[in-house]
This record gives structure tokens, C-alpha cells and sequence, in this order.
């Protein structure tokens, strides 16, 4: 049985390998990941763009939300201030229906009155970042205007019912804003402006005529619990957005930690594999010096 | 009966023997590195003996040349495999190149610029973003700068396959000249072989034919057909002739539709060749297989990408109150016309933020109707492209992709450990050893010193019997 007398080169290729397979250890514990191209896991691979994707918009609704929450709650506030005027509007109305008053005392009921209708229309006009937010999809026009030609006055609403809706990554809507007319212009005794206005025109003569004056103080007293209602609309909006938030937050660090999981190496893994490998070099590395040493041939033992 | 002068002559010829077979062991020694050399071993011949009176006579011994040890049909299944090792060796070495186009995003802080997975996603998020201020200046530029790196990434990757492909067709063409010297070398030792040794084994011009083959059969797929009087047949695998005993055919390249392809005379062979082994093959079916798959898929992604994309927002109302039509739509990415080509030409084309369409038709500019329509159109359940999302289009990409690299890998693994293991072989029977030179040396050199010995003393006994007993005459 004769013998390949070229064996050392077969062994001189198992030392290329063997460096080879060192190197690319050695890169793998350097930049501690574990794949490096497709061809080492492409199942992984593969997996790893869908699991970025994900994490990738969670992080992004993250941002979005916080942004989002501050404007839901310059909504909520504005309202907040309404509710007050408008309470306070009912006791003055109040205050003149009682009967007690001269006449220059209710006119003077009538213009305070008109002052709280500017400032309400001045909040229902609130602008958030340049944009007003109770003007539905057309935030960039003033939506509340009165003009006073009639008595009583008339405020018209020039926006539109446009709603916006915020997608959470899971697939949830949240409302991110309700149209101006629907809070202030509500259809019969829940319209704000209408009781406003009402009121106003019926205290600036200086005489009131009580019927008419109490039934407005009673649509105002309606109005404004609806306004309150509107209110929760966007306080449920605040509530929703911070809960999406933590759970999307909860569901992005799970996906940080299996993509971590997939695609970085095993230091403990990588090491063993290394010193393995070195181990087995120097082993190759010996036996080849002591094949190739000159002593071994039958020619120098002639 | 024997004579003396018998004796001597068959002692010279004894001498003459071992004195060749000395030159046959000098002669594999000189040569025991040679490529291609396979060891000689000396024939002896029993000269025929003679017959005188009912007795017979020997007659010595002839050294009648030299055999090499070889085994044609071991050389012809190494040089097979050797073939189908070049071939996907050759073509593992492309597709790496190809794959490191998208190497994989680790995640980290420090990962690949250029990912387009993340492209696609950062894109598609700007308009999520959007959604909650459809007004804000600085989310639309947001928009556009994600669009920018999107197309940008996507044409160059598409950039950098076409270039590679161009790299690939001039190392194809480059192997030509080589098959052609090899196939002329091949046909003249044909002729050679033929006309010197038709019935046996030509020795080194044999060794010199096995050798070109090899080199040949790693550049090209071949079957080598042994003919009469030791002539050989050689063809691509499909079965174009390229040497028929002592000519050879050569291949030519000529460009075809922007790429080069190959001929033996008026025939294209350039499909055949690629599945058929070699260098050559492996460099063919990157070429003509591997990268236009991958450049089809980058097509197909640019091309829905832009086209939906452009529609849907031309479909919508911009920040300036213009809503797209045909006439003058509002386009982010430059529209595409063909599948084909369209990655490599993606580009965007809206410079002015406020054209992007956040708003439904005819709605007001603070409606974001639009923009998670846009948004929507990387949700799990879209099929924008090919019938996925092209998230899910791009992570099936590039599994395809390295599912289809890990299996070359595999392949050439196991063909370069069936080459070594046949190369073994292989040595063991032809090659040199030198232990087993010294050892012959050592016999013919001892056998050699015995017939000189034989021949001394038949000379003394010559010496003796011309004198006749008297010692003075003959010395």
C-alpha cells in the first residue's frame, strides 16, 4: 500500500482553516456580533428586518405620543378654562334674573357677559404650535368669528368636522381632537355661543323680561355640561395615549432583547471556540515541523 | 555449451540494464516536484534464451524503457471534480461579494449606514409621525430626508450589482484565451502521442496532456473521450466539440444585448456553459442567474414603492391646499415606467415639503387622513409588493439570498474535500516517493557492483585461459 508523499500539503490546508476559523472568532468577539453576513444564519437574518422594523416603530409612536400628549392636553385645558367662565357667567345671569337689579346694573350684567364670550371665543380659538386645535381639518383659518349685525349677536364656525386618528402600532385608533362646532355650536340649548349670545342680547337693554332671560340661563347651565362631556373625549385621548405608550414601550424592550439575543454573539461560546481553535494550531504547527524535519527520508541515511 | 565471452557479454548487458534503470531512478528524482510527472518504473525483459544441442542457454537481461505508473480513469474522475470545485468556487466568491451588499443591520448603536431594511422602515415611520401633526414643517422634511436615504441606498446597491456584474463578464471573457492555448497545446499532443505511441502509454507526453486537461478542466466543464491509437476527444459538457484528435475549435466571444457571451464557431454556448462546471461556469451563473435575481427583487421593491407611494399621495390634499392630479401630480419619487431598471434609477424629485399630501382629498391641511394611509402601506397586512409589505418582501429577500449563499458554501465545502481526498489518491499511485527511490537505487546499485564484480572475475578467468596456464603472456 503506497502513501500520498504529498501529505504535508493536505496538512498545510487543515493550518489555513484553522486560521481562518481564528480570524473570524476573533472578529466576532471584537465587534461582538454574531452575524456578520447572510450566509452564516439567513433565517436570522431575515428575521432580524422584521424584528427591527418593529422596534424601529415603536420607538418612532414613542416620540409621536409624547408630542401628541401635549397637545391633547392644551385642548383639555382650554376647556378647563371654559368650563370656569361659563360657570361664572351662569351666576352673573343668575344674579340678574333675581329681579333686584336696577338697569344700568344689568347692563352692566349684559357687557361682563361679553366679556366672558371674547374670552371664550378667544379659547375656542387656541392655537397649539400655529395651528388651531378646535378647527377640525382646517387648522390653519380662525374658526369662531361673531358678528354683531344681528341682536343677538351670531358666532359662526368656519372649520370643518374633520377628526384626526393617531395608529398605534398594534392597530389602535386614538382621537386626537373633536371639532370646534360640535363643542361649541351643539345642536338646540346645547349650543355655548348660542346661550352667550342670547344672554347678551337679553340683558343689554337694561330691562329684562324674565321668561326668556331664565330659559337662556337654563340652555347655558345645559351647555355647559356638554361641554364637560366633550372634555372626556379628550381626556380619555390623554389616558389612551400614555397606556399605548407603556405598552409599546414593555413590547420594545422584549423585541431589544430577542434581536440582541439573535444577532450578538456569546462571549462564553466564542471564547471556548477560540482557544479551541488555537490549541489545535499549535498542535498542526508541531506535527508539520516534526514531519518536515531533514532526518526523515531513507536518502540521508545512505 | 557457455562460453566465457557469453558470460562477459551477458555481464555487459547486465551493466547496460542497471546503468538505465540508475537513469530511470535519477530521472524521477530530478523530477519529483514537476507538476503533471508521474514516477517511472524500469522493465526489465528477459532476453529469450538459446537452445544448443537440448540445452538451453540464457541469454541476460534487457532493460526495455520505462512505464508510468498511472491511472487514466482516477486522473478523469479528479479532473471532474476538480470542475464542479472550480465552478462553485468561482461563483462562492461572487455571491460574497454580492451578500455584502446587505450585510445584516446588528441593531446596535454602531451598525451599517445604508441598511435598506432600516430605510424602508425610517420612510414609512416619518409618515406615523406625521400623523399626529400633519402641519409641522419639520416632520415633512423628515419625510423627504427619509425618502432621500431610501432611494439613494436602493440605487446604489442596484449601482454596485450592475458594476459586478460588468467585473464578472470581463473575468469570463478573460478565460477564453486561456481555454484556447490550453486546447492547442492538448490537440498537438494529440498528434504527437499518436504518431509516437499509439498502443501504450506515451510517458511524459502523456504526462504533459493529463497536466493541460487538468489546468483545462479547471477553467472550462468538460468529458474526455479516449479515441484510437490513444488519440482523445475533448467536449463541454452539453457536448460541443472543442478538440477532436489533432484539432482544436476555439471559443470566441462576441456581446449580446450589452453582455459577452460565448460561441464555438456560429453556435452561442453561453447557457450551456454555465451549468456546465469550470471557472467559467461558476462566473456564468453568477452573472446570468445570481445577480439578476437579486437585481429583479431590488426592481420590484423600487418600482412599488415609488408607484404606490407617488399615487397615494397624489390622491391627497397638500399643505398648500393643492390637490394632485394627472396633469401635475404631486410626486415624491420619480416615477417609474418599467420594472426593470427602476432601482437603479430611484431617485426622489419633490424638493418642497409642503407638497407632501398629509391631508384626504378636499379635506383641510390639518387632516392626517392621508398620511396614515401612506403609513398603512408597510403594515403587516399590505401587499404593495408582490402581495407582502415591503418590510416582509425585503427580510424574505435576504433569506432567500443567504439561504442560497450557505448552500454554495456547503457544496464547495464538500467538493474541495473530495478533490483532496482523490488528489491523495492520486499521489499515492503516481507521485515520487523518495524513500522508495532510495531503496530502488540501493538494489540497482548493488546489482550493478555484482555484475561489475562477475565481470572482473570472468575477465581473470579469460586472462587464464589464453595464457594457458603460463602467467606471463595475459595479464
Amino acid at each position: 500500500m503506497r502513501v500520498d508523499p504529498y501529505y504535508v500539503t493536505n496538512l498545510v490546508g487543515s493550518l489555513d482553516q484553522t486560521q481562518a476559523s481564528e480570524q473570524q472568532l476573533s472578529s466576532e468577539l471584537s465587534s461582538g456580533v454574531r452575524v456578520t453576513s447572510l450566509s452564516q444564519d439567513p433565517v436570522g437574518s431575515g428575521e432580524n428586518v422584521l424584528l427591527l422594523n418593529q422596534i424601529q416603530q415603536d420607538d418612532s409612536f414613542t416620540t409621536s405620543s409624547s408630542l401628541v400628549t401635549g397637545q391633547l392636553q392644551v385642548a383639555d385645558s382650554a376647556l378647563g378654562s371654559v368650563v370656569s367662565q361659563l360657570t361664572q357667567a351662569i351666576s352673573l345671569a343668575t344674579s340678574a334674573n333675581n329681579g333686584t337689579m336696577n338697569s344700568s346694573d344689568v347692563k352692566s350684567i349684559s357687557s361682563q357677559i361679553s366679556g366672558i364670550l371674547d374670552e371664550v371665543q378667544s379659547l375656542a380659538n387656541t392655537s397649539y404650535q400655529g395651528q388651531y386645535i378646535f378647527a377640525g381639518g382646517q387648522t390653519s383659518t380662525t374658526p369662531f368669528a361673531t358678528s354683531t349685525a344681528t341682536s343677538p349677536a351670531v358666532t359662526t364656525y368656519s372649520g370643518d368636522e374633520g377628526v384626526n386618528e393617531l395608529q398605534t402600532p398594534n392597530g389602535q385608533t386614538i382621537q386626537l381632537n373633536v371639532p370646534g362646532d360640535q363643542i361649541f355650536l351643539g345642536a338646540g340649548s346645547n349650543s355655548v355661543f348660542g346661550a352667550l349670545n342670547s344672554l347678551i342680547a337679553d340683558y343689554s337693554s337694561g330691562t329684562v323680561d324674565t321668561n326668556q332671560a331664565v330659559s337662556d340661563t337654563e340652555a347655558l347651565s345645559t351647555a355647559l355640561n356638554y361641554v364637560s362631556q366633550q372634555r372626556v373625549t379628550i381626556d380619555n385621548s390623554i389616558t389612551q395615549v400614555t397606556a399605548a405608550s407603556d405598552a409599546v414601550t414593555n413590547v420594545q424592550t422584549q423585541l431589544t432583547t430577542a434581536q440582541t439575543n439573535l444577532m450578538q454573539a456569546s462571549y462564553a461560546t466564542v471564547s471556548t471556540q477560540l482557544s479551541l481553535a488555537e490549541t489545535q494550531q499549535t498542535a498542526l504547527e508541531d506535527v508539520i515541523a516534526q514531519l518536515n524535519s531533514t532526518s526523515n527520508d531513507l536518502f540521508s541515511k545512505l | 555449451m557457455g562460453t566465457i565471452n557469453s558470460a562477459l557479454s551477458i555481464m555487459s548487458q547486465a551493466l547496460d540494464a542497471d546503468q538505465a534503470a540508475l537513469n530511470v531512478v535519477a530521472n524521477n528524482v530530478a523530477n519529483a516536484n514537476t507538476p503533471g510527472y508521474t514516477e517511472e518504473t524500469p522493465n526489465w525483459q528477459e532476453n529469450q534464451p538459446i537452445s544448443i544441442g537440448g540445452v538451453s542457454y540464457g541469454q541476460g537481461v534487457t532493460e526495455t524503457g520505462a512505464t508510468s505508473e498511472r491511472d487514466r480513469v482516477l486522473e478523469s474522475r479528479l479532473d471532474q471534480q476538480q470542475q464542479l470545485a472550480s465552478a462553485s468556487g468561482s461563483r462562492l466568491t461572487a455571491l460574497d461579494t454580492l451578500q455584502t451588499l446587505f450585510t445584516p443591520d446588528s441593531g446596535s448603536s454602531s451598525s451599517t449606514a445604508g441598511d435598506i431594511g432600516s430605510d424602508i422602515t425610517s420612510f414609512f415611520d416619518s409618515f406615523s409621525s406625521l400623523e399626529a401633526t400633519p402641519t409641522s414643517n419639520s416632520l415633512r422634511q423628515g419625510v423627504l430626508t427619509a425618502a432621500k436615504a431610501l432611494a439613494g441606498d436602493i440605487s446604489n446597491a442596484a449601482a454596485s450589482l450592475n458594476s459586478q456584474s460588468s467585473a464578472l463578464d470581463q473575468e469570463a471573457s478573460g478565460v477564453t484565451s486561456q481555454v484556447n492555448s490550453l486546447t492547442g497545446a492538448i490537440a498537438q499532443l494529440n498528434q504527437q502521442i499518436q504518431s509516437t505511441s499509439p498502443d501504450a502509454d506515451a510517458g511524459t507526453l502523456e504526462d504533459q496532456r493529463q497536466e493541460d486537461l487538468s489546468q483545462l478542466s479547471q477553467l472550462i466543464g468538460i468529458n474526455q473521450i479516449t479515441t484510437q491509437n490513444n488519440g482523445m476527444e475533448i467536449t463541454t459538457t452539453s457536448g460541443q466539440l472543442l478538440v477532436s484528435e489533432g484539432t482544436n475549435y476555439q471559443l470566441t466571444t462576441g456581446m449580446v444585448n450589452g453582455v459577452t457571451d460565448f460561441f464555438v464557431g456560429n453556435t452561442d454556448i453561453t447557457s450551456q456553459l454555465a451549468s456546465g462546471g469550470g471557472s467559467l461556469g461558476g462566473y456564468l451563473t453568477a452573472r446570468d442567474k445570481d445577480i439578476p435575481s437579486a437585481l429583479n427583487s431590488l426592481d420590484q421593491l423600487a418600482y412599488s414603492i415609488s408607484t404606490t407611494v407617488n399615487a397615494q399621495n397624489n390622491s391627497g390634499t397638500d399643505y398648500d391646499g393643492v390637490t394632485g392630479t394627472a396633469a401635475n401630480p404631486l410626486y415624491i419619487f420619480s416615477q417609474p415606467t418599467v420594472v426593470a431598471g427602476s432601482a437603479a434609477s430611484m431617485s426622489v424629485v419633490m424638493t418642497d415639503p409642503n407638497q407632501i399630501a398629509a391631508a384626504g382629498a378636499g379635506d383641510g391641511t390639518g387632516d392626517n387622513s392621508n398620511a396614515i394611509a401612506m403609513a398603512n402601506l408597510n403594515s403587516n397586512t399590505s401587499t404593495i409588493v408582490n402581495g407582502q409589505s415591503p418590510t416582509n418582501y425585503y427580510s424574505n429577500f435576504v433569506t432567500t439570498l443567504g439561504s442560497t449563499v450557505s448552500g454554495v458554501e456547503t457544496e464547495n465545502t464538500a467538493q474541495n474535500a473530495s478533490v483532496t481526498q482523490l488528489q491523495t489518491q492520486n499521489n499515492a499511485l503516481s507521485g515520487v516517493s523518495l524513500n522508495d527511490e532510495a531503496s530502488s537505487m540501493t538494489t540497482f546499485e548493488r546489482s550493478y557492483q555484482a555484475a561489475s564484480q562477475v565481470f572482473t572475475m570472468l575477465n581473470s578467468i579469460m586472462a587464464s585461459a589464453l595464457n594457458l596456464g603460463d602467467q606471463t603472456t595475459v595479464s
